[in-house]
């Protein structure tokens, strides 16, 4: 544990450190722009010299280790004209065209410069023209002027995913940052080269052009929910004519879960939330069409409906299908409608094979898991599973079909779409009763009494719990679009009806609930699942 | 003559042995393997290592570094393969040593190497040659090949139970593999740029092992230490620089060519005693005395002795050996602007200072030469040369910036007529090529 002084400041690294990172712990900034603490260390940049007592040179921060007794200084003439130089000499050929550059806002190269570099170029020759919006792959798009070669892409590539298609081709102020002969950036993490990127050389197909930095209202914190490894996201939202529009996901450091990383998939999944083709209002059938309809209206319907099946059939003859999609509010509130109110065993969250305990498994060697849901684990954890005597899915759909059930609720998942061995069809045609939540029409949907329209992540609170089991919040970073309501609303709506209230409505009451009875999560307080999330048996281990 | 006219040539023997090709029987007739048979297995390795400490043999490559010392780095149980390296990637302009040797007396480096093996425990060696040494790398595979089927190489050597395998490597073109950790990159496979030190080649080199990377004409002189002893080599030249050198004279002089002489010649000498004077009758302007990267020095320096430490008290460096001679018609800035353009063509890019100011130098000296010139240029030039040296992976952006700031500071009138007279004053002058 080296005890060092920098700037005045004694520091004492937590075990062996660098410069650079004992000055991060203790909140000394270094500049840097080729240092990522998720790749190897090359020391190219120069950012990052330091004058350190007794060594004739300045040194690299990123490589050289923290000493006892060192005497550090980040802010002495010497560095701030060596950082002054670098900035200088990064500038020669860089366009400055922040105007007009996706980056400019969010930027180290403009930061630096503005806080250490020169105020104006002192140099006369004409810049090195490059190529400019060159196609690297399926998301990133790469300004070749605007790079200053520190070569995090080249180590992200090689040393995440372990694909290595870029490389660094001809030599001194020719050098460029490529694609190899044949190659694409098409790896399925792709996507992180833009965020690591210091400058606006590699930028985002899809968010290229599409807002400001400051044009960005909200930064909310959210969870990934395309697969059950929880990676932790930022949502950032532009508010526009029409309305808040989710323009971006990045990845939020999660050394647990993601550390700085995050899928293609994940990333770049979410334009679904502005579709125009998303359902707006809830749709019940007449005849053999279906119509849009008001919520109330359809509450009430469903509400009359399943109150006559409940009187005429019980309520063994209701089933609930319902997606480990959801939050585990959201699942405990549709446990407790099915479970406990109408008092039928036949509900689950297991729609694919691989949602089984025990079978979701890693899909690489980095992030991406089998089980492509993000709260399996909170379903379990939760028991939204068959009650004594209870049917799984592919027994709903069986006793369906044999007319041994009238009612099937189905939240959130294409079942005809995702159970092609299964007869979802004919089963949900001989039912008196089949209720759907859905962002889309889709085949099950389209088989429904009634439908309605179902939230995005990106429009709800609540928390999931991921395949490590641990919690973690979601945070709304837009508003419901349309006549979209919770599942909360939906289900108090019609518990409201039948004449058993469903109490709970926001999503940290519903948590107080879960934490007080028996299970997994009792006594973890809402206010305990922090940023980094929180896995209750690590908890408890504390005094 | 002086004391130096008296002096007996050792790496360059053979050039008094008439019709002399440098082939394995050639070299054994006159002396050569008798080192290898003197110590393999009779000599302990570590004492191998200390006679070649004792010998004082500083690098020839460009540092000056001790050559036992670099040897004494190797750790001595890393459990890992040690390897040798020979640097043959003599890049540096000016400098042509390292080809003569390997072209006409190659044997005498693989002694040298297999010598050096034996010292520190190294049982794969590597020689990398540079790439557009195409005889030279002709040359070398036909030695290896020789001592294979001597028995100089390969199993159980002479008997010793030293074993040796020597591989050839050509290099693909670039002036930075002869820097000693962008050249174990380029073997490697890899791009050859420099790596962060430390950790140092002798403990983290060639495929991350221990690993010497010694120069062609350092290791051609191990066999003559072992064989006579470092007491013979230290009284060759001043006491911190022992043994002979190969100075590369070229220029205008009227006998361009390798020297090799003790290290305790002046400048002098070697102009006008060794390589004929100028021709021609005209005046001495300047000299670059150890390569393009080393620091120019004028006429006043010329009772400078060529030694690595006089050099650097005259704040230059001994360098690879280059000595460039100029004459009066010889434009300072039209040197800058080749020097810098070969600098800017050789970086390889790394590091921001370098490969931004490799380029920024030059542009901005050709432009001086081509009447576009600034008065503020020249403090510009200075400064960007402060902010290039001594801040970078490796040190060629210092051997950039260094000649710039010698032609400045010891012609600097030469540049501010550049830039008065918006036009270069030797333009058209006899003997200087026209731009």
């Amino acid at each position: 544990m080296p005890k060092l002084t920098i700037n005045g400041i004694e520091v004492t690294t937590a075990g062996p450190a660098t410069i650079l990172e004992a000055a991060k712990s203790a909140g000394i900034e270094i500049p840097h722009y080729c240092y990522h603490p998720g790749l190897s260390i090359v020391g190219q940049c120069r950012m990052c010299q330091v004058e350190v007592e007794k060594m004739p040179k300045l040194v690299t921060a990123c490589n050289t280790s923290a000493a006892d007794g060192m005497v550090v200084t980040t802010n002495s003439p010497k560095v701030e004209k060596a950082r002054r130089a670098v900035l200088e000499f990064y500038l020669l050929n860089h366009p400055l065209d922040c105007p007009i550059c996706d980056r400019g806002g969010e930027c180290p190269l403009q930061d630096y410069t503005m806080k250490y570099g020169p105020g104006e170029s002192r140099s006369v020759e004409p810049k090195v023209q490059r190529a400019k919006h060159v196609v690297l792959g399926p998301h990133v798009i790469f300004d070749q002027e605007r790079c200053i070669l520190c070569t995090r892409c080249i180590r992200f590539c090689r040393e995440v995913p372990k694909t290595g298609e870029l490389g660094v081709f001809a030599r001194g102020d020719r050098s460029e940052i490529n694609l190899f002969p044949g190659q694409m950036l098409d790896n399925a993490y792709s996507g992180n080269v833009i965020d690591i990127c210091p400058v606006g050389a590699l930028t985002s197909r899809q968010y290229r052009f599409q807002s400001r930095p400051w044009d960005l209202i909200r930064h909310t914190h959210s969870v990934c929910p395309l697969c059950s490894a929880g990676c932790n996201v930022v949502l950032d939202v532009r508010d526009k004519q029409s309305g808040n529009e989710l323009l971006r996901i990045n990845p939020r450091e999660n050394m647990a879960v993601n550390r700085w990383w995050m899928c293609d998939e994940g990333r770049f999944t979410f334009r679904y939330h502005h579709d125009p083709d998303r359902l707006m209002l809830p749709l019940v059938k007449s005849g053999d069409q279906q119509h849009t309809s008001a919520p109330e209206a359809v509450l009430d319907s469903v509400a009359s409906a399943l109150a006559h099946i409940l009187a005429a059939q019980g309520a063994s003859s209701i089933g609930c299908i319902v997606s480990s999609r959801h939050t585990n509010e959201e699942l405990f509130l549709v446990r407790r409608f099915f479970r406990d109110l109408l008092q039928t065993p036949h509900v689950d969250h297991r729609v694919r094979p691989v949602q089984m305990q025990a079978s979701d498994a890693p899909e690489d060697a980095i992030l991406r898991r089998t089980d492509k849901t993000a709260n399996s684990h909170g379903a379990r954890d939760l028991d939204v599973l068959p009650g004594p005597d209870g049917l799984d899915t592919a027994g709903m759909i069986e006793a369906a079909r044999a007319g041994r059930l009238k009612a099937l609720f189905v939240f959130d998942e294409d079942l005809a779409q995702e159970r092609p061995d299964l007869p979802v069809a004919d089963a949900l045609r001989g039912l008196d009763l089949v209720v759907v939540t859905s962002l889309f029409r889709h085949a099950t949907a389209a088989l429904a009494h009634a439908v309605f329209p179902g939230l995005g992540f990106a429009e709800k609170e609540g928390s999931f719990t991921n395949y490590q089991g641990r919690i973690q919040k979601i945070h709304r970073a837009l508003e419901p679009a349309g006549a979209c309501r919770p599942v909360a609303e939906i289900l108090g709506g019609l518990a409201g009806r039948l004449g058993k209230p469903l109490g709970v409505v926001t999503p940290e009451q519903i948590w107080t609930e879960i934490a007080a009875q028996p299970g997994p999560y009792h006594g973890i307080d809402w206010q305990m699942i922090g940023p980094e999330g929180i896995i209750p048996s690590e908890v408890r281990k504390e005094p | 003559m002086t004391e130096t006219g008296a002096f007996e040539k050792v790496l360059t023997r053979y050039q008094t042995i008439p019709g002399y090709r440098g082939t394995l029987p050639e070299y054994e007739a006159h002396g050569g393997y008798q080192a290898l048979h003197t110590v393999l297995g009779k000599m302990a390795p570590a004492e191998v290592v200390d006679a070649v400490k004792r010998s004082g043999l500083r690098g020839r490559g460009g540092a000056g570094f001790p050559c036992g010392m670099k040897w004494g780095f190797i750790p001595k149980d890393s459990g890992k393969p040690v390897y040798l390296v020979v640097n043959g990637d003599e890049s540096e302009p000016g400098t042509f040593k390292d080809r003569m040797l390997i072209e006409e007396e190659p044997h005498q480096i693989l002694e040298g190497v297999i010598l050096s093996s034996y010292a520190i425990g190294c049982h794969l060696a590597f020689l990398y040659c540079r790439g557009e040494f195409v005889r030279g790398a002709q040359v070398l595979q036909r030695t290896i090949a020789e001592a294979y089927d001597k028995g100089y190489l390969g199993r159980n050597i002479l008997g010793s139970g030293f074993d040796l395998d020597v591989i050839q490597h050509r290099g693909a073109g670039a002036y930075i593999c002869g820097e000693e950790t962008g050249l174990l990159e380029s073997l490697e496979g890899k791009r050859g740029q420099p790596r962060p030190k430390p950790p140092f080649p002798a403990v983290s080199g060639l495929y991350r092992c221990p690993t010497v990377v010694n120069n062609v004409e350092t290791l051609s002189n191990i066999p003559h230490i072992l064989l006579r002893g470092p007491e013979w080599f230290t009284a060759i030249g001043p006491p911190k620089s022992t043994g002979p050198r190969l100075f590369s004279v070229s220029g205008h002089v009227a006998r361009p060519g390798n020297y090799e002489l003790p290290m305790s010649v002046t400048l002098r000498q070697l102009i006008f005693e060794h390589a004929g004077g100028i021709p021609g009758g005209r005046a001495l302007k300047a000299v670059i005395p150890g390569g393009s990267s080393s620091p120019v020095l004028t006429p006043a320096h010329l009772d400078v002795t060529m030694d690595f430490d006089s050099l650097a008290a005259v704040g230059s460096m001994g360098g690879s050996g280059a000595v460039v001679v100029m004459d009066e018609t010889t434009c300072m800035v039209r040197v800058g602007e080749i020097v810098s353009r070969f600098y800017h063509h050789e970086s390889c890019g790394q590091c921001t200072q370098c490969r931004e100011g490799t380029a920024w130098l030059h542009k901005v000296l050709r432009r001086i030469e081509h009447g576009q010139g600034r008065k503020e240029d020249l403090d510009l030039l200075l400064d960007m040369c402060d902010n290039m040296k001594g801040k970078t992976i490796c040190v060629l952006s210092d051997a950039a910036a260094m000649p710039i700031e010698s032609y400045l500071k010891h012609f600097r009138d030469e540049f501010e007529r550049h830039i008065r007279d918006r036009a270069c004053p030797f333009a058209g002058a006899a003997g200087v090529r026209k731009h």
